[in-house]
């Protein structure tokens, strides 16, 4: 069980979370570090507390950092799983989400990579934070409860009804939502997640601070492929852009949509404009957005294409697309970067890449945007 | 090299913990202010296999923990947890002033993991006979929570005849998509392929081939939680057939209803075969006055039928097998939404039902199944 005591800005309180995993992360306000637990069907909002300087946006480069976090680890290279990348907005050390080991003997992590590429623990014990549950708890008086009812007194609990008799239900929890991206964008945190039954594509909307399930509303979202055929399908990784006016979000299946945050704040039912496809047998990895020149960029990296550059001006021009025949959609360059997985924007002069080398290894590099 | 110091490592508990306990250090060493203090900034701990990773040892952060001394031992106590069948090395480095030489190192290895095998597949579903071509699902049940990581490398499609691979069918999940006990994998075949229009389907076609009979293969390599292959292997065989796209229609199914006083289960027979962990919970049994009855649902042979065993007789009047909207076949259509609609299909424009209730009354004599019902 989590403990918390005291009451803090955000609706944070003192406590140890218990974590019992580490996935997808956002930054929130004021440094507030959101954390996907997918085993433990908990979103926690973690205050890190690294109101450190303001970084001056120098570049961070650390080789190996894979084995880097093996030896402070202490395991082999192997047991070291790197879930996501965030940048402080302030101090601009990197948060890494990383899995040690797995199985019964995994471990979560929160690693703190300082700007000189220290290496170090961000606690998780006496801490200021929140917590949201991301299974699809039911409300009380939905119809359509995730209960099943029991015999024996073994497990569930008791329910009176309204016919006077009394029934034992246990929740479901088979049924798991499992995050694959985050973002946080005007005292709401966007995320997106993948069931382990329904194949559905589900924006969930919960506002910050967190106000408990009531306030948590979702997104059916639908992409038209080619004019001809409507789905649904889950949300890999998206970002916001455009000033927090537009989203952009890359399925599973590889199209690329573009959503207006208005109508995403006002719908429950939602069908995106599919901009661009990424091509067979790909599957995007990771969204950032960054400025150059006045004019805003979004990158994708990808699990076998080449890292790609988007510009959002042709995003905003692009029509619907109607033929699947790449390269049609919105104009894309092909950037020289091999192996590029998580992206993050460091502060708006460089964005951080972790790369897979031909060795294997994964390097952490630093690229102007000017370069970019 | 240990150059001749005769540092002897062992395991030892502490605290609870496995530490790594050093001994064979001289007087001089142990004695506090003169030796150990001038000690510890020269020793670190490394997993052995990093010290030849090509990195400068001096450089590299070593393991998180700290050093205590207890007795004539010094003892090393790790942040995270040694990891068992891992070599680590404790490596000391010259005195400042000696020169950058290369360290002292010894080694010492945790003992691996020792049992044998215990987990086993206890089932791959779909168990009926044929997969439509848009076969969205897979899922497989193991007897013990498992280890995230092998589902890419352990599990197969092969065609049934040559037993030849088939690439790329699955969806490359990261993180795999596990329920929360950790023993049932749930597998998503490549859904760009299965969709009509985007460029995958396009391109590389369906993951399966109509008429192509297939095995799915889980080998015995998967590591359940405690690192340990299964017990052996496990694989089911398909026929393929052809594609599965139109919305449930539950008018379409048939109720076998059960006699009023008796106890007997009710079955839903369907019109084809359903996804089966969204049969665990989709259906349930109203009453006339619209509670919940108590009792147990499992989904059927081929997962072609649902059956209701209730706790309590039967009684006369009108019941309802309500059905979450969210169930779906094989190819992942629920009674919402065709899996990928073709827009000039008026037939298969979503539905925005929020449940919906077959409804049946049970007779003195006889029962009559009365409608279907799609509440908003």
């Amino acid at each position: 069980m989590s403990v918390a005591v005291g009451t803090d800005k955000h609706g944070v309180k003192v406590g140890t979370p218990d974590v019992k995993s580490v996935g997808s992360l956002a930054f929130g306000p004021e440094g507030i570090l959101f954390v996907a637990d997918n085993a433990g069907a908990q979103i926690f909002a973690i205050d890190v507390r690294d109101a450190g300087a303001a970084g001056a946006s120098r570049p961070v480069n650390v080789d190996k950092l894979d084995t880097r976090l093996a030896a402070f680890l202490g395991c082999s290279r192997e047991d070291v799983f790197i879930r996501d990348m965030a940048v402080h907005p302030s101090s601009e050390n990197v948060y890494l989400a990383v899995m040690r080991g797995s199985g019964a003997a995994a471990v979560p992590v929160l690693v703190k990579l300082g700007t000189d590429g220290s290496l170090s623990e961000v606690p998780l014990e006496h801490v200021p934070f929140s917590q949201t549950a991301i299974e699809n708890a039911p409300a009380e008086d939905d119809a359509r409860v995730e209960v099943r009812l029991v015999q024996g007194t073994r497990e569930g609990e008791e329910r009176q009804m309204r016919s006077g008799g009394t029934i034992r239900i246990a929740r479901d929890t088979l049924r798991t939502v499992t995050v694959t991206d985050m973002a946080y964008v005007d005292g709401v945190l966007l995320v997106a997640g993948a069931s382990n039954e329904e194949f559905s594509s589900t924006l969930r909307r919960i506002p910050f601070p967190f106000t408990g399930t009531a306030l948590t509303n979702s997104l059916e979202i639908f992409h038209v492929s080619h004019g001809k055929y409507e789905t649904a399908s889950p949300i890999r990784t998206f970002v916001p852009y455009g000033g927090n006016t537009s989203i952009l979000a890359s399925y599973t299946c590889t199209p690329v949509v573009q959503f207006s945050l208005k109508d995403v704040k006002s719908k429950t039912h939602l069908t995106g404009r599919t901009v661009a496809e990424l091509g067979s047998g790909n599957t995007p990895l990771d969204m950032v957005s960054f400025k150059r020149g006045g004019q805003e960029y979004l990158l994708v990296s990808n699990a076998r294409h080449p890292l790609m550059r988007l510009a959002c001006q042709d995003l905003e021009r692009q029509e619907p697309l109607t033929q699947p025949h790449e390269p049609e959609g919105a104009p894309r360059q092909t950037l020289p970067h091999k192996g590029v997985g998580r992206m993050a924007n460091l502060n708006g002069s460089y964005v951080l890449m972790m790369q897979l080398d031909d060795a294997g290894n994964v390097d952490l590099r630093s690229y102007s945007t000017a370069t970019l | 090299m240990s150059r001749g110091r005769p540092l002897r490592l062992a395991w030892t508990e502490h605290e609870g913990r496995t530490c790594l306990r050093v001994r064979g250090w001289t007087a001089d060493e142990l004695r506090e202010c003169t030796g150990l203090a001038q000690l510890v900034p020269r020793l670190v701990v490394l997993p052995s296999a990093l010290t030849k990773a090509g990195l400068d040892l001096r450089a590299l952060q070593p393991v998180a923990g700290r050093f205590a001394l207890d007795g004539d031992a010094l003892c090393f106590l790790p942040r995270f947890p040694f990891l068992d069948g891992t070599s680590y090395s404790l490596l000391l480095f010259p005195a400042p002033g000696d020169g950058r030489g290369d360290p002292e190192t010894w080694t010492i290895q945790r003992p691996a993991r020792t049992g044998s095998p215990e987990a086993s597949v206890v089932a791959i579903y779909p168990t009926a006979d044929a997969l439509p071509v848009n076969q969205l699902k897979l899922y497989v049940h193991f007897s013990r929570p498992m280890s995230e990581g092998w589902a890419a490398r352990a599990v197969h499609v092969l065609r049934a005849d040559t037993h030849e691979p088939l690439g790329d069918v699955f969806l490359r999940m990261e993180p795999e998509l596990w329920d929360a006990d950790r023993t049932r994998l749930t597998l998503l075949l490549d859904p760009g392929r299965i969709k009509r229009g985007l460029v995958p389907n396009q391109e590389a076609g369906y993951p399966l081939t109509e008429g192509v009979p297939v095995v799915v293969t889980i080998a015995a390599s998967f590591r359940d939680a405690a690192g340990r292959p299964l017990r052996t292997g496990a694989a089911r065989r398909y026929q393929v057939g052809p594609a599965l796209r139109a919305r449930l229609d539950p008018a379409r199914w048939r109720l076998h209803e059960p006699a009023i006083g008796a106890i007997d289960p009710l079955t839903v027979e369907f019109d084809r075969t359903l996804d089966h962990a969204l049969l665990q919970h989709a259906l349930w049994v109203h009453d006339e006055a619209g509670a919940p009855l108590a009792g147990h649902g499992a989904a059927g042979p081929g997962e072609r039928s649902w059956r209701f065993q209730p706790q309590s007789p039967w009684k006369q009047g009108r019941h309802s097998v309500i059905m979450d909207p969210r169930l779906e076949d094989l190819a992942g259509n629920s009674l919402m939404r065709v899996f990928d609609r073709d827009l000039m299909r008026a037939e298969d424009a979503p539905a925005d039902a929020r449940h919906v209730a077959i409804d049946f009354t049970l007779h003195a004599c006889h029962s009559t199944q009365k409608s279907a019902t799609f509440d908003a």
